[in-house]
């Protein structure tokens, strides 16, 4: 009887084991690739809004405070959504004729909330609390990016759990002084190092085991 | 022969199988890898309970957050504190009219205040003024501009000027009745009660105060010889600069 391989099946085989290991590895690499990936993480996607608002004009170029629409973000979870009143305080009449404010006087009017699409939606098995954050050094734009620069908002960061677990592992190389937590122009180099650890002592920031226990996200 | 090479033949059979085993792993793994990046199951992203702003499918207006039954008083904001509360005194005279006049540029100018206490009804401190700078540059900046002259970056846009708090009118104006304007809003300024609470209303007054003190400081301080409540010495680095363009 003939052989039953040739010879060239000696290698065949050794390729085929050294390929099974590259396709396993080529496999593992791609998933953890794909599940930091804007497309199951949802970064720098823009949203359609059922009102095309400009934060790049409201902030960029108005100067309005973060707060003066997002008022409750200094004492509960919720950033806070400005009701219909909020828009009309200027929009009675500036632009008041505009047909992109539509929208925004059909829910006046008829007393309904805007239904915005979430941008940053996190997780419900997470806690989350923005009062705490910004009393404690973390600023706007180190969490949402240049919040002033974008035309319609987009997720600046990925909001997995690694993101988180960076800054509450050393918290003081993301905190600013919290007179600068609504500054979009702040930079992290603004602070060295040194003054970096003297504000994390000052701001009474919790231990990294604190901070990175279980319970301090998911309760 | 035949039978020598036996042991080939069972290998080869052996070496089928564990192949086979194999394929049926990668392809488990790929298959568990794809569906678990695709997540198939939300349920713990997307819990069935309400946050704040989410949707509800149960109410007829589409929100969850619901308001509170009408005359419900929580407990503790009774709101007993009339002058607290409303910048107005205990017994007011509501048959009492505001006598307004009308500047050029159509706002309804009010010349005299009944009803409206003039004492501030909280301690007069530094921390109340530097909250009120706070509050002040959030939610009044946009229009009353950053001394309040009215030149905020709303009006430059084009929303009507709002009257200078730098004149005899406003100035002798009681404190009450700039926080029954922020509580109930005047002319086209709307009520700012839902963003800013009583206590940082108060706050608001201090600034405006120390704002009117610092733009005229001679003619408040000569018009308060008396030492007015209201009164608090001109603070540093508040003076006209960054008003303008």
């Amino acid at each position: 009887m003939a052989q039953f391989f040739n010879k060239s099946a000696n290698n065949i085989a050794r390729i085929s084991i050294l390929a099974g290991v590259v396709l396993v590895a080529t496999a593992g690499f791609s998933f953890t690739q794909l599940a930091r990936s804007s497309y199951l993480t949802g970064r720098y996607m823009e949203k359609q809004q059922p009102v095309q608002f400009s934060h790049k004009h409201h902030v960029g170029d108005d100067g309005i405070d973060c707060r003066y629409c997002h008022s409750t973000v200094e004492t509960t979870a919720s950033a806070g959504m400005p009701p219909t009143q909020t828009c009309m305080n200027c929009h009675s009449q500036i632009w008041a004729d505009s047909p992109y404010l539509e929208p925004v006087k059909a829910s006046f009017r008829e007393n309904k909330p805007i239904l915005w699409e979430r941008v940053h939606d996190l997780p419900e098995y997470t806690y989350f609390n923005h009062s705490i954050h910004v009393a404690k050094g973390v600023g706007c734009s180190t969490c949402h990016g240049q919040i002033d620069d974008m035309p319609a908002v987009y997720q600046e960061n990925t909001l997995q759990m690694e993101w988180c677990l960076a800054c509450h592992r050393a918290p003081e190389e993301f905190i600013r002084p919290k007179s600068e937590i609504y500054n979009m122009k702040w930079k992290n180099s603004d602070l060295d190092s040194k003054e970096r650890l003297e504000l994390k002592a000052s701001l009474k920031i919790r231990s990294k085991e604190m901070m990175t226990s279980c319970s301090t996200c998911h309760r | 022969m035949l039978k020598n090479s036996l042991p080939g033949v069972v290998r080869i059979d052996d070496k089928g199988k564990s192949m086979n085993r194999a394929i049926c792993l990668a392809f488990l793994f790929v298959t568990s890898v794809l569906l678990s990046a695709c997540g198939i199951r939300s349920d713990m992203q997307d819990q069935p309970r309400y946050k704040a702003y989410k949707k509800s499918d149960f109410f007829s207006d589409g929100r969850s957050s619901r308001d509170f039954v009408a005359g419900t008083v929580p407990r503790g904001q009774l709101k007993e504190n009339k002058a607290f509360y409303t910048g107005k005194i205990d017994n007011p005279d509501v048959n009492a009219q505001p006598v307004t006049t009308t500047d050029a540029s159509g706002n309804t100018l009010v010349t005299s205040f009944p009803n409206a206490i003039d004492e501030f009804p909280v301690p007069v401190t530094k921390e109340l003024i530097d909250r009120g700078q706070d509050r002040y540059n959030i939610y009044c900046i946009v229009c009353h501009g950053p001394v309040g002259n009215g030149d905020g970056m709303i009006v430059r846009r084009g929303f009507s000027k709002p009257p200078t708090y730098h004149d005899e009118r406003l100035r002798n104006a009681p404190v009450g009745h700039f926080f029954d304007v922020i509580s109930n809003g005047w002319g086209k300024m709307n009520s700012y009660a839902y963003v800013v609470q009583p206590a940082d209303r108060w706050a608001i007054v201090a600034y405006i105060r120390a704002l009117q003190v610092s733009q005229n400081p001679d003619e408040v301080l000569k018009a308060n010889s008396k030492a007015e409540p209201g009164s608090v010495p001109p603070k540093s680095g508040e003076t006209t600069h960054g008003g303008k363009p």
